[in-house]
């Protein structure tokens, strides 16, 4: 037990580190580690928690909440996030404070137009993970592709489009 | 040291963490801080935006960190970061123990596998756009298609795919001596 939990903070301190480009891209990783490694939940249940994330306010990685919650419960929940939030908040802090004599130096520079593209590449794989799990017939792809044009459309909301999605796959008994 | 009251920061702080469901996040920071209360400008916020890309960690909660740093010192920073995470922690929370301990309603099944099918369209959407506005030339393009496929179709360990593009990608956009 307090192995496992050591090793869910480790995991989610280890994910909260490679989130580069938002935490879509840490997906991939996220999926690889809490359901093929370490069993802590299905690929069924993982699909579900960040869809219930996006549907919750704040930061997406809040999946991490759910993951814990699913390992340990409340305890496994509190480890989970304080492990994804909290280091690399103190980081972030410590940083900022800096930041002003850091932005000077030319490779600052360099770093920011390096991290860009490896960012968005790393968020595209969380689309194709995500994508691997979620879209698994014709009824999910006709879903998912009317969410990303009612998207783009910037008529709607995205929390309008995700819980369309529910009653749609509820009608469709998905 | 701090430029607004730290109970000033945290509601608004917080009222964001109520609030921002959906994509494009940092949105919802920018209208509040930028836009309507101009407490940062617009230069500062895209200087604390660039370096969340940069850290390690969730971006929208550093940045989160970083602007309440900006505004408000040590405290600022504590309580913005606290006040983005904590309410929807909560939510989830609450929403997991439903899904885990009472389960769902065959009729609720379908509706989250409907909710995960939408949310794919959307994060696909969602990351064309960044893409589309973000990659430009063709050494952007080419580091992001690598990083893709490295860590997408090709299943190889991010770490391992970040540990070998990031030198190459530094390598391209490194600093060239400008005419100044």
């Amino acid at each position: 037990m307090i192995a496992d939990l050591a090793r869910l903070g480790w995991t989610f301190l280890w994910l909260s580190v490679i989130c580069v480009g938002g935490g879509l891209g840490a997906v991939p990783e996220m999926q690889r580690q809490v359901v093929d490694r370490w069993h802590w939940l299905t690929a069924r249940e993982f699909v579900d928690g960040y869809a219930l994330s996006q549907l919750t306010p704040g930061p997406n990685m809040l999946v991490a909440v759910f993951v814990g919650y699913r390992a340990h419960g409340l305890i496994g929940a509190l480890l989970a996030g304080i492990a994804m939030f909290l280091p690399s908040g103190l980081l972030t802090a410590v940083v900022a404070r800096q930041w002003g004599n850091l932005r000077r130096w030319p490779w600052a520079d360099a770093a920011q137009r390096a991290f860009t593209p490896i960012g968005i590449g790393l968020m595209a794989s969380g689309v194709y993970t995500l994508g691997r799990a979620g879209v698994h017939d014709g009824p999910s792809a006709w879903i998912a592709v009317l969410a990303g044009l009612a998207l783009w459309t910037r008529r709607v909301p995205a929390i309008g489009v995700v819980l369309a999605g529910g009653v749609l796959g509820w009608l469709a008994n998905l | 040291m701090s430029r607004i009251g730290l109970s000033r920061i945290f509601r608004v702080f917080a009222w964001i963490g109520l609030t921002s469901i959906g994509g494009g996040r940092y949105a919802f920071l920018h209208d509040a801080l930028v836009v309507r209360r101009s407490w940062v400008r617009g230069d500062e916020f895209a200087q604390d935006l660039a370096l969340c890309q940069l850290l390690p960690g969730p971006n929208f909660s550093n940045l989160a960190v970083a602007l309440g740093a900006r505004l408000g010192g040590w405290r600022g920073a504590l309580w913005g970061g606290v006040a983005v995470v904590l309410p929807g922690a909560l939510v989830l929370l609450a929403l997991s123990g439903l899904y885990f301990r009472v389960g769902l309603t065959p009729g609720l099944a379908h509706a989250m596998r409907g909710t995960g099918a939408a949310v794919v369209g959307l994060v696909f959407v969602a990351t064309a756009t960044i893409a589309s506005t973000a990659l430009r030339g063709w050494r952007a393009v080419t580091i992001a298609a690598a990083t893709f496929a490295l860590v997408g179709p090709l299943h190889v360990n991010t770490a391992l795919a970040i540990a070998l593009v990031v030198p190459a990608s530094l390598w391209l956009e490194r600093p060239r001596r400008a005419p100044s």
